[in-house]
């Protein structure tokens, strides 16, 4: 008898020294604040009488796994809350391993941050090599545009002029800021589907 | 413990497709389990298990309890209970209430809309049945 509550305790001990490690990247209030939480669940659930503590662990998931919900909780949560480009992506990117969903806001963001960044980019660089920079149409088509090593040949010619420079800055910085404004959006509707369920629902 | 998984199947398995209807129910569950007052992490589980047939892996409930938290639709306080340790109740605030409200009308809205789709597919379903019984019943009493 002795022996098996010894083993119970072993148990949960490794069970919440487990948790406490996996959840890292948060906060030791917010580290104690879980695992005392948890702590509290299986005591109230040993409470409740007719199953073992092997089973209340199984029922709770593995430890890794809890601490992963809640470290993708607080990511994708803090992520929705930045406007750190670098963060935004970390967040579409941890969001990306759940799903389709996931995976198309990761590649907006990557497309509208690469294009964003691009434009902004090549307007700075118009005034440095300004013959090389801009937006070439032939025959009423747009042909090249940008930054090119090799200047198009008449009878392509550059439409903009120095007007490319604020059209540049502001088409990228709206490209930026929509992109942004596209990922927080996400990532918040996104929190609301964090759940994991067991198979028997 | 099992986990969901991608069945390799053709487009979408319904009970696959019943487990993503049921994880975008389970924050409203959640909120909804605390309207008529303060509960802690397992009275929560219990209270969806016995009034819903959302059956969680009961650690699932926890991190969406903590986010809720931070987002501002619940309160929680450590209540010293007379089992002698304390235990971790929530509790809505009233944007939390507002949330919940919003919540339950979309899905009343969304649910009736669909429910008069589904009746012809539900009554067909039912007299199928019915069809069955009676050829069995038939073939018995041969």
């Amino acid at each position: 008898m002795i022996d098996t509550m010894h083993g119970d305790t072993v148990q949960i001990d490794t069970y919440l020294a487990s948790l406490r490690t996996d959840l890292g990247p948060m906060t030791l209030s917010e580290r104690d604040e879980i695992v005392r939480e948890i702590s509290a669940h299986i005591r109230d659930s040993a409470e409740e009488g007719g199953v073992s503590v092997q089973t209340i662990l199984a029922r709770l998931g593995s430890a890794e796994d809890l601490a992963a919900q809640y470290r993708d909780g607080l990511l994708i949560r803090q992520a929705s809350r930045s406007i750190s480009p670098l963060k935004l992506m970390r967040g579409s990117l941890r969001l990306a391993t759940k799903g389709v969903f996931g995976v198309v806001v990761f590649l907006v963001g990557l497309f509208g941050y690469v294009m964003g960044s691009g434009m902004v980019l090549s307007g700075m660089i118009k005034p440095i090599f300004p013959a090389h920079t801009g937006m070439w149409f032939q025959g009423g088509r747009m042909i090249a545009s940008g930054t090119q090593f090799y200047i198009p040949e008449p009878p392509a010619h550059e439409v903009l002029g120095m007007w490319y420079i604020p059209l540049m800055l502001t088409a990228g910085s709206l490209t930026l800021l929509a992109t942004t404004f596209v990922i927080r959006t996400s990532l918040r509707v996104s929190q609301r589907w964090q759940a994991k369920l067991s198979p028997g629902a | 413990m099992m986990k969901l998984r991608a069945q390799p199947v053709e487009g979408e398995s319904p009970d696959r497709w019943e487990a993503q209807l049921r994880k975008g129910a389970l924050e409203m569950a959640a909120l909804a389990s605390l309207w008529n007052g303060r509960l802690y992490g397992l009275e929560i589980i219990r209270f969806l298990e016995s009034h819903s047939r959302l059956v969680l892996a009961e650690g699932t409930i926890y991190p969406i309890l903590n986010r809720l938290k931070a987002e501002g639709m619940l309160t929680s306080d450590w209540v010293e209970a007379e089992a002698g340790h304390p235990r971790k109740y929530y509790a809505l605030t009233e944007p939390g209430r507002t949330r919940l409200r919003q919540m339950a009308e979309a899905w009343a809205n969304f649910a009736g809309g669909l429910s008069q789709l589904l009746e012809p597919v539900l009554n067909h379903q039912a007299k199928d049945q019915s069809n069955i019984r009676a050829a069995e019943t038939m073939e018995l009493s041969r």
